[in-house]
């Protein structure tokens, strides 16, 4: 392949997936899947524990002193800002002096692979990643010390504001990976970032650094998978915990667009498997309307689907209730994250695992290097996705359950959390199909 | 005196036209071989459209409509002695041997085989075998071309393009054995993918040949396998390789960026 193609020849990350696509599931493995996470809803509706046994925030088993000293160490966090923001200017570099040839340039794979997926096993593993290494935060910091302010001082944030301008920005950021006519190009890159570092620049100089907290695309992602992660810190001392996921996901905090930023993340992989049918192919490319925008329509309408059905159920389950339940649409919102996770590990493990390297050695020097065999042959590839899902599945049941004995009456407390089951598996089959299409 | 020399350039411009046309009605028609009526003249009747272009060997184009238009296709097949068997496909044309040079007749004609643009050979049937001192007499090359011509040698062509095939001469190709060969008609008509875009199961280590004809130059890529070919207009062009490797690969067009067809191989 070489640059002179024209846009054609940078679709090729297009799928967000490189040069090969995990095989369709067969239709064996998405019926395993299937019954298990069917199965495993009802045991859990039967079995699980009545009363409610997750702390949230105040678990955890605190890590020894040796290795809170160094994680909490002026040098460490210096490190992690030098990295980020190192890693922010290699890509910008890229993207304004690269070739236009996304084999030739690691900028693309950089953000879409590393970054992007990259920062769920690495949330999984050490927790909120993003927020010590965004390069956003640092030039604010930056910028704040030329001026002599304190990057905490600011506006105080809107109450309503919550999580939505995350949601907003995780939105654009898969339409841009998912829709965009050319995502891997330079031009499309820049403008998304140019764009994105100015939003949130501007809003950290207005309302303070708290503004990346919630606001900040990226750093709400990692932060919501990292809900499942054993590392964690305790608010009330600050001490670094090993606690069990379901803990964590347990504190995800209950902010206006919470349910919007899950929905975004669901709606947007689910797309990204839907996109790959030769049903939709041909969809979009006969459609009157132009590939763009009916390809636009489709992420839409992905997403929404997934809020939509989400509403429904909330809905339902405040009529099984009575009305007892404040909030029932975000009260239940943390216990998607686990199916999103399932539907993220299921989608792009392989691109991670073969781009992910491939993109490390263009940015090491190599010229056009081959993309590595994924690790998984096809039998294991499938195993792992529907492994993926249907723990993911199994997750958001045991969170939702905990939280449904919580907030509802005991006597209605089964009851009460069947519409949220029963979506569960709406969402849990729906991720085996997409993947068998 | 400005005004004057624009009129007089006219004059003489009209003037050497009178006369380049007069000199060429005044030059004797060569007498032939061809039956009275028929010439090396081309026909302008009523089969097709004659176009001021030509195939690249000095022969001009004659354009039908695309429906009912000719068709050709063409596959190689290594021979056990010698050389190459060629074989052409034609839909809407027969081979009028007995009456070439002619009259051109709708969908009646030869076909002629090109070597990397070298004419090679006239071809009057569906086989025709291509012996390798003929092939070495041609410069060598891998890439043969076969085009329909009508009987006056002016060549059928659709949207301007001489309705043409190509195949590749390398041992790639050889292995046709329909046993282990799974084929992949597409066309592209106006952006439209005909069949649509769908899903071609293929058993690990068959070979895959894929067979496609573009209205439009493009680039075809297929994915994983990186194999590439360019899509001349109006050609069938041939495709083959061994699926070697698993998993889903796409094979598109990189000009018009359409999926044609996705090769699942496990």
């Amino acid at each position: 392949m070489t640059g002179t193609w024209g846009p054609g020849a940078v679709r090729v990350l297009a799928h967000g997936i490189g040069a090969q696509h995990d095989l369709p599931l067969s239709p064996f493995y998405a019926f395993a899947g299937a019954f298990a996470a069917l199965f495993v809803s009802f045991l859990a509706l039967g079995l699980l524990w009545s009363h409610s046994r997750f702390k949230g925030e105040r678990a955890g088993r605190p890590l020894p002193a040796a290795v809170q000293r160094p994680a909490d160490a002026r040098a460490t966090r210096l490190a992690a800002r030098t990295l980020g923001l190192g890693a922010a200017l290699f890509v910008v570099l890229w993207l304004l002096l690269g070739p236009a040839d996304p084999d030739r340039n690691p900028a693309p794979g950089a953000v879409y692979v590393l970054l992007w997926v990259g920062l769920v096993p690495a949330s999984l593993l050490l927790g909120p990643v993003w927020r010590p290494l965004n390069p956003l935060r640092t030039l604010h910091l930056l910028a704040c010390r030329a001026f002599r302010r304190t990057p905490e001082s600011g506006r105080p944030l809107p109450v309503r504001l919550g999580m939505w301008p995350a949601a907003a920005g995780l939105l654009a950021f898969t339409w841009l990976e998912l829709v965009a006519p050319d995502p891997a190009s330079s031009t499309a890159l820049l403008v998304f970032l140019g764009v994105h570092a100015a939003v949130h620049l501007t809003g950290a100089a207005v309302y303070g650094a708290h503004w990346f907290d919630h606001a900040d695309a990226f750093e709400v992602y990692s932060g919501l998978l990292a809900r499942l992660s054993p590392l964690g810190r305790r608010p009330a001392d600050g001490r670094l915990v090993v606690r069990s996921p379901f803990n964590g996901l347990d504190a995800t905090p209950q902010l206006p667009g919470l349910v919007a930023t899950v929905c975004v993340m669901l709606g947007s992989t689910a797309y990204d498997g839907f996109s790959d049918a030769p049903r939709w192919i041909t969809t979009v490319q006969t459609s009157a309307l132009g590939r763009t925008t009916t390809a636009t329509l489709g992420l839409l309408a992905a997403v929404a689907l997934v809020a939509t059905l989400y509403a429904l159920c909330a809905g339902a389950t405040r009529l099984v209730c009575g009305g007892g339940l404040p909030r029932p649409l975000t009260a239940f919102a943390h216990s998607l994250v686990p199916i999103a996770l399932g539907y993220l590990v299921a989608h792009y493990f392989t691109l991670f695992a073969t781009e992910g390297p491939r993109t490390l050695a263009l940015a090491s020097g190599a010229d056009r290097p081959e993309a590595p065999e994924p690790p998984l042959g096809p039998g294991g590839v499938a195993t792992l996705q529907v492994f993926a899902i249907v723990t993911g599945h199994v997750l958001g049941v045991i969170a939702a359950h905990d939280r449904s004995v919580r907030l509802m009456p005991p006597r209605r407390a089964v009851i009460g959390q069947l519409p949220l089951l029963v979506l569960m598996i709406a969402y849990t089959v729906g991720g085996l199909a997409l993947l068998i299409a | 005196m400005n005004r004057a020399r624009p009129a007089r350039t006219a004059l003489a411009l009209l003037t050497a036209a009178v006369l380049a046309l007069g000199a060429g009605a005044c030059g004797g028609r060569a007498t032939t071989h061809h039956k009275p009526g028929t010439s090396h003249a081309e026909d302008t009747g009523s089969n097709g459209r004659l176009l001021k272009a030509d195939d690249g060997d000095g022969n001009r184009l004659r354009q039908v409509d695309a429906d009912g238009a000719p068709e050709v296709d063409l596959a190689v097949r290594p021979d056990s002695e010698d050389g190459w068997n060629v074989h052409l496909t034609v839909r809407n044309f027969r081979f009028t041997p007995d009456s070439v040079g002619g009259g051109a007749l709708a969908g009646r004609g030869h076909a002629r085989l090109f070597l990397d643009g070298h004419p090679l050979a006239r071809v009057y049937g569906a086989w025709f075998h291509l012996p390798e001192s003929l092939l070495r007499a041609a410069g060598g090359g891998t890439r043969l071309t076969a085009g329909l011509y009508a009987d006056d040698h002016t060549a059928w062509a659709v949207g301007s393009a001489p309705v043409r095939a190509t195949a590749t001469l390398t041992s790639a190709s050889a292995s046709t054995d329909d046993d282990t060969t799974t084929t992949v008609d597409v066309a592209i008509r106006g952006g439209k993918v005909t069949p649509a875009p769908g899903r071609t199961e293929i058993a690990k280590g068959r070979t895959v040949r894929l067979r496609v004809r573009s209205d439009h130059d493009d680039v075809l890529h297929v994915h994983g396998y990186d194999k590439e070919a360019k899509l001349p207009a109006g050609r069938a062009v041939t495709v083959t390789f061994t699926a070697d490797r698993t998993g889903l690969f796409e094979v598109e067009t990189h000009e018009s960026d359409l999926l044609l067809t996705q090769l699942v191989v496990r």
